[in-house]
């Protein structure tokens, strides 16, 4: 094995940026702790959740930053997995920004809860044929695991272990993921949640995120070393991320052609592709998801390497696409198929119910919903921003002098 | 392999041996195992005797005859309301339901018929499965109940029902009665009126009751198990099926003329 | 490997020690501030299903325990029930109406308020009795003293399940 002679430090000088970035972190977050204490103190009849649409905006939070943590794992799987020297530099970042990130989204997850004072009972009592509960043990073994991880990498005399530990942590992030998507893919009374497919397709929107956000973050961190990310750098993750796309968008359309060729799936297809929730489906997970970025990352990866600064705004631009279309995605695929009517009765019209049974369901979220959601978000970055500060994380060899 | 015969001159000793081990390792394994399953079960049994625990020998159901069942009458509903101090009014969707009344139209002949749903009491309960506290989970004799002891409120339940049947509490609740505890942040539904049916097994719930103070009587309560009970013989002479037959979820309540 | 963490310095660590130490035992050096529980006698029968001393100490393990076997295998009339505690101990007013046993100054109230432990069952439970005994949830008749006397010896021991079917099978 060869010797790592990268020095690493933590961030250096506190940029007004940087303490501007924590201010606005931190007050993001106690907001969001103001709401979720006022969606449980007065219910969540504040929420725009009903008994139809049960799992509302944090949801789609929740599972947007869990999924984006273990694809923000990215860096480091490549590094210490696949021996891909290039994404070295960026290890640590990548393993500090998956826990940190999911930390987040399970702050989300437990603070939309009907009764969030109970998780010592969530935490202690279980049920083994709840796919919820193996996700419990999944996620804690995720946050144990990348510390044990991030550990070997500080730490030069457990430095030797950094692969084989990376290689159990890149199985147990697939499993997490997979664990995720089986939620959403096991539901037999909710048709468009009742697929196989919803596992891969998780895994593959989890690459995504996670490469996108990675980037993002490694661009901020190399501004705040006062340089830029080197160009091979960024024609580096333009390729990850470009080929990740293409994943997604498979695994996208084999899932939407499979139902439409379902007789069973197709009233719900066509509501997906042509009902109320069409516009967020086609502009915001097709085109800001994954066409816009596409074509931006494939602009770039045409350039000549030396314009390296216009590469850095092109991946800028794919990335920050290509999340919000992400985010879109996991909107559509949560709240989308909850408003749809479950079907009671084949072959019979339902001419009237007291609970909604003959039509769509309406889902506006509420402001509480967006404060929890966004605190989420911003307790994650605010934890990674200052776990940025304390460990040495950073590496000399991450950014490249602005010419 | 060769064929097992223990009186073949060419059995090998050790390979007779090792086989006799094998047997006997498998028969203690059995051995141990059942006598565990026994011992529980008995266990079970003799809790049962002394202190009235329920047992799988009942399985509680409900038959529904939506022949009798008229399309604009609520009874049910408001006789369960009643009886489990559920608010009326309020908004359709954030409101606790645990009957509700749906009018149905046959596509093909345009057919009307009207029914009550509620929690159809499977018995491969899906909300069973995913909760993962184990709060929502089946009593031995087949009634779906939410222990909101333990409910988290996640509302993992909500999604997997098939059937719609579960309410999540969204604000806060006074005023509950003694029978029926309610409280806000959890997840309930129809307990079959868990607590008339423990008292007397000739109490029927209260939509049973309050449909036949209405002269429908089109809900009948009873034991599935039982061949002789009022429920299974009405259930042979005028048959009945389940709703969503095809989850093969075996459902407590039936109906008949769906 | 966490040197940065070194640079904070000692003085630092010491204080906000300090600072948390105040805080956590603030509530000795204010204990005089917190006003004796009043402890109402229970409005209706004359002895309790347990000892006083036991049911100051263990009544919510009597009730946990009562509570698992009734919600999940149907067992009902045990004597330890929530409903009993509030049938009895629930007071009324002038009007005659009952009062919210977690009322301000009530039974369950003024003693948790003083052992500063929160009260979870009423945001559930019924806090006032109504017409319990009517459907059944308790028994028809209050319990004899004999009764009571025999549940109050089963109580000595500690292993309320042994305790449990004990009752049941002499009942």
């Amino acid at each position: 094995m060869s010797i790592d002679n990268t020095s690493y430090q933590p961030l250096g000088q506190t940029t007004s940026g940087y303490l501007w970035l924590l201010l606005v972190l931190l007050l993001m977050s106690i907001a969001g702790g103001y709401c979720a204490y006022n969606m449980e103190h007065q219910g969540h009849h504040i929420t725009g959740m009903t008994n139809q649409v049960v799992w509302g905006l944090p949801h789609v939070f929740a599972v947007s930053l869990i999924l984006t943590a273990s694809g923000a794992l990215n860096g480091a799987t490549l590094a210490s997995v696949f021996g891909l020297q290039i994404y070295k530099p960026y290890a640590r970042l990548s393993v500090a920004l998956a826990i940190t990130l999911l930390v987040g989204g399970l702050l989300v997850l437990v603070l939309d809860l009907g009764r969030p004072d109970r998780l010592a009972i969530a935490m202690t009592t279980y049920n083994f044929r709840s796919i919820f509960s193996w996700n419990i043990f999944l996620y804690t073994g995720f946050i144990f695991l990348g510390v044990v991880y991030l550990s070997t990498m500080l730490d030069r005399k457990i430095n030797r272990y950094t692969s084989r530990v990376g290689a159990l942590v890149f199985l147990w992030r697939i499993v997490l993921t997979t664990g995720t998507g089986c939620i959403f893919g096991f539901l037999v009374g909710r048709s468009a949640l009742d697929a196989a497919i919803m596992a891969p397709l998780f895994i593959a929107l989890s690459v995504v995120m996670g490469t996108a956000i990675l980037a993002l973050v490694m661009m901020l961190v190399a501004r705040w070393q006062r340089g830029i990310l080197p160009a091979a750098v960024v024609n580096a993750l333009a390729t990850l991320l470009f080929w990740c796309l293409l994943t997604l968008l498979y695994f996208s359309v084999v899932h939407h052609l499979s139902n439409l060729y379902v007789a069973e799936h197709q009233a719900d297809e066509r509501f997906v592709l042509g009902g109320p929730f069409a516009v967020l489906f086609w502009f915001g997970h097709i085109v800001l998801g994954v066409v816009v970025p596409l074509l931006l990352l494939q602009r770039l990866r045409g350039l000549s390497q030396p314009a390296a600064n216009k590469n850095t705004g092109l991946l800028l631009a794919a990335s920050g696409a290509a999340l919000l279309g992400g985010m879109v995605m996991v909107y559509v695929i949560v709240i989308g198929s909850q408003t749809v009517p479950q079907t009671l009765f084949p072959g019979k019209i339902v001419t009237a119910s007291s609970f909604g049974d003959a039509g769509f369901a309406a889902y506006t979220p509420s402001l509480w919903e967006w404060g929890v959601g966004m605190g989420g978000v911003c307790f994650s970055l605010l934890l990674f921003a200052m776990v940025l500060k304390l460990l040495p994380l950073c590496s000399e060899a991450a950014s490249a002098a602005v010419e | 392999m060769q064929k097992n015969n223990s009186s073949s001159p060419q059995t090998d000793k050790s390979l007779l041996a090792r086989r006799r081990f094998l047997r006997n390792l498998g028969l203690l394994g059995a051995t141990a195992v059942s006598s565990f399953t026994l011992l529980e079960v008995k266990a079970r049994e003799q809790k049962a005797n002394t202190t009235g625990a329920v047992t799988a020998e009942k399985r509680w159901g409900l038959l529904i005859d939506t022949s009798k069942c008229s399309s604009g009458c609520d009874a049910c509903v408001r006789g369960c309301n009643e009886e489990h101090g559920i608010e009326n009014e309020g908004n359709d969707a954030t409101r606790a339901q645990w009957i509700r009344k749906i009018d149905l139209k046959d596509k093909l002949t345009g057919s009307e018929s009207s029914v009550p749903v509620m929690c159809q009491h499977c018995d491969s309960a899906p909300c069973v499965d995913v909760c993962p506290t184990g709060a929502s989970f089946k009593r031995a004799d087949g009634i779906v109940l939410v222990n909101k002891h333990t409910c988290i409120g996640c509302r993992y339940c909500m999604m997997a029902c098939p059937y719609k049947a579960r309410s999540f509490i969204h604000e806060t609740l006074t005023n509950q009665k003694p029978a029926a505890p309610r409280g806000k942040g959890t997840v309930e539904s129809c307990t079959l009126c868990v607590h008339r049916v423990d008292r007397s097994e000739d109490l029927q719930p209260a939509c049973a009751v309050a449909c036949t103070d209405e002269a429908h009587s089109a809900i009948l309560f009873g034991d599935l198990n039982d061949p002789q009970s009022k429920l299974a013989t009405k259930m042979k002479e005028i048959g009945a099926s389940q709703v969503r037959a095809d989850l093969q979820l075996n459902t407590g309540v039936r109906y008949h003329g769906l | 490997m966490l040197r940065s963490l070194a640079t904070v310095t000692h003085r630092t660590i010491v204080s906000v020690l300090c600072a948390v130490m105040l805080i956590t035992t603030a509530g000795f050096w204010f204990a005089g501030a917190v006003a004796q529980p009043v402890i109402v006698p229970a409005f209706k029968g004359e002895q309790c299903v347990a000892d006083t001393n036991l049911m100051r100490s263990d009544h919510m393990k009597l009730l946990d325990h009562q509570r698992d076997d009734t919600v999940i295998d149907g067992v009902r009339g045990a004597p330890y029930s929530l409903i009993g505690c509030v049938d009895c101990h629930a007071q009324r007013s002038d009007s005659g109406a009952a009062i919210r046993v977690d009322a301000e100054g009530q039974f369950c109230q003024s003693c948790h308020a003083y052992a500063a432990v929160k009260i979870d069952c009423f945001s559930c439970h019924a806090a006032v009795p109504e017409q319990a005994r009517q459907i059944g949830l308790l028994p028809d008749n209050p319990m004899p003293h004999a009764e009571i006397n025999r549940v109050m010896s089963l109580l000595k021991s500690t292993d309320y399940h042994a305790k449990e079917q004990q009752f049941f099978t002499t009942n």
